[in-house]
């Protein structure tokens, strides 16, 4: 299982669509810095088909004023959370 | 575990280096071993000792210097990739003929090949990219 | 169909994300293929996005000389870079057929790229 990070926004990059075409059937997606967008209610619908696999850095969440804003799908998960979610991976592949 | 970082982005233009440091500093809490955080592309400027950002925004050249001095952390930074950007310590600086050097220590100027060797000996390696 | 399973294994998968010339994107990131192969480990390249023009033919140099990547796809082969990957749908959405290529490619689908991804050691993505 491999654990992608993604800092790009749905909403003004393709990077997103690269990395579902990329991540395979139980690897987990983080979305950190401005990937986070990616985790709001209006957006999340650009990252389908990860349910339980769908994860957002609560403190880039906190410091862009959306902690109310995330989708119920999303796993919000703070930086202990993240480095528990690499320990867990084989690997992790970061996109940009 | 052992972990290694490897940083892409240059300081302050992305967040790519604040989040390299927080997850460092995380990963150490939760009892991981940071052992090496490796800079390349535009990640070599981290290590340019000449910033000097205003009093109310991070110092992320001190960070990086903390980080070493508190855990042991080996700040590495692609010779090549530091070169062509103007970052230079002072025996490289005195090769090329620079009256000035950016870069001094705990920061090291060293290979591509000592990024291979971190990737084999550590057990997680993470990309914080602009 | 064995064959093609283990052809997808390697130490590392060097993925190209960005076109030539616009970034030192591309070239930093074979500079650090090479050094790998010449460490002695196997090495893979997969082109994805605008990485694939990295592989048309006819690039030269910037008007200031920018080296550009050509040459260096020139010397892969020397390098025992043998596995070059291209996502074929890249390929396809910019009108560009395997043919057209500097090099022979092997395309992936959207289907066989998590097991690209998920055959190698370790993962550098630029």
């Amino acid at each position: 299982m491999l654990l992608h990070l993604l800092n790009r926004a749905p909403s003004s990059s393709h990077v997103p669509r690269d990395v579902l075409r990329a991540m395979g059937a139980e690897d987990r997606l983080m979305l950190i810095e401005d990937g986070v967008y990616g985790a709001l209610n209006a957006q999340v619908q650009h990252l389908p088909g990860l349910e339980g696999r769908l994860f957002a850095l609560r403190e880039d969440l906190e410091s862009r004023g959306l902690a109310g804003r995330c989708d119920a799908s999303v796993t919000i998960v703070d930086m202990d959370g993240f480095v528990a979610l690499t320990e867990e991976a084989q690997r992790t592949v970061s996109w940009f | 575990m052992r972990y290694a970082l490897l940083v892409l982005g240059g300081p302050y233009t992305h967040q790519a280096a604040h989040s390299a440091l927080r997850f460092a500093h995380a990963a150490i809490a939760r009892g991981h071993r940071v052992d090496t955080v490796f800079f390349y592309h535009d990640g070599v400027y981290n290590a340019s000792h000449l910033a000097a950002p205003p009093q109310d925004e991070p110092h992320l050249v001190d960070a990086w210097r903390a980080l070493h001095r508190e855990h042991g952390t080996a700040l590495q930074v692609c010779v090549a990739a530091a070169l062509r950007r103007g970052v230079l310590d002072a025996s490289e600086a005195e090769r090329h003929g620079k009256t000035g050097a950016s870069l001094e220590s705990p920061f090291e100027l060293t290979g591509l090949g000592q990024l291979l060797d971190v990737e084999r000996t550590h057990e997680r390696l993470l990309t914080f990219a602009p | 169909m064995s064959e093609r399973a283990e052809a997808e294994h390697g130490d590392l998968l060097v993925v190209l994300r960005h076109a030539p010339h616009g970034s030192l994107w591309l070239r930093e990131a074979l500079d650090l293929a090479l050094v790998g192969a010449a460490f002695g480990q196997s090495v893979s390249l997969l082109l994805m996005g605008d990485g694939v023009w990295a592989l048309l033919a006819g690039q030269g140099q910037g008007p200031l000389g920018q080296k550009g990547t050509q040459s260096t796809f020139d010397m892969l082969e020397m390098y025992d870079i043998e596995r070059l990957y291209v996502d074929a749908s890249a390929l396809a959405s910019r009108g560009l057929a395997p043919d057209d290529l500097l090099l022979p490619v092997i395309p992936v689908d959207a289907a066989r790229l998590p097991a690209v991804l998920a055959g190698h050691r370790q993962i550098f993505n630029f």
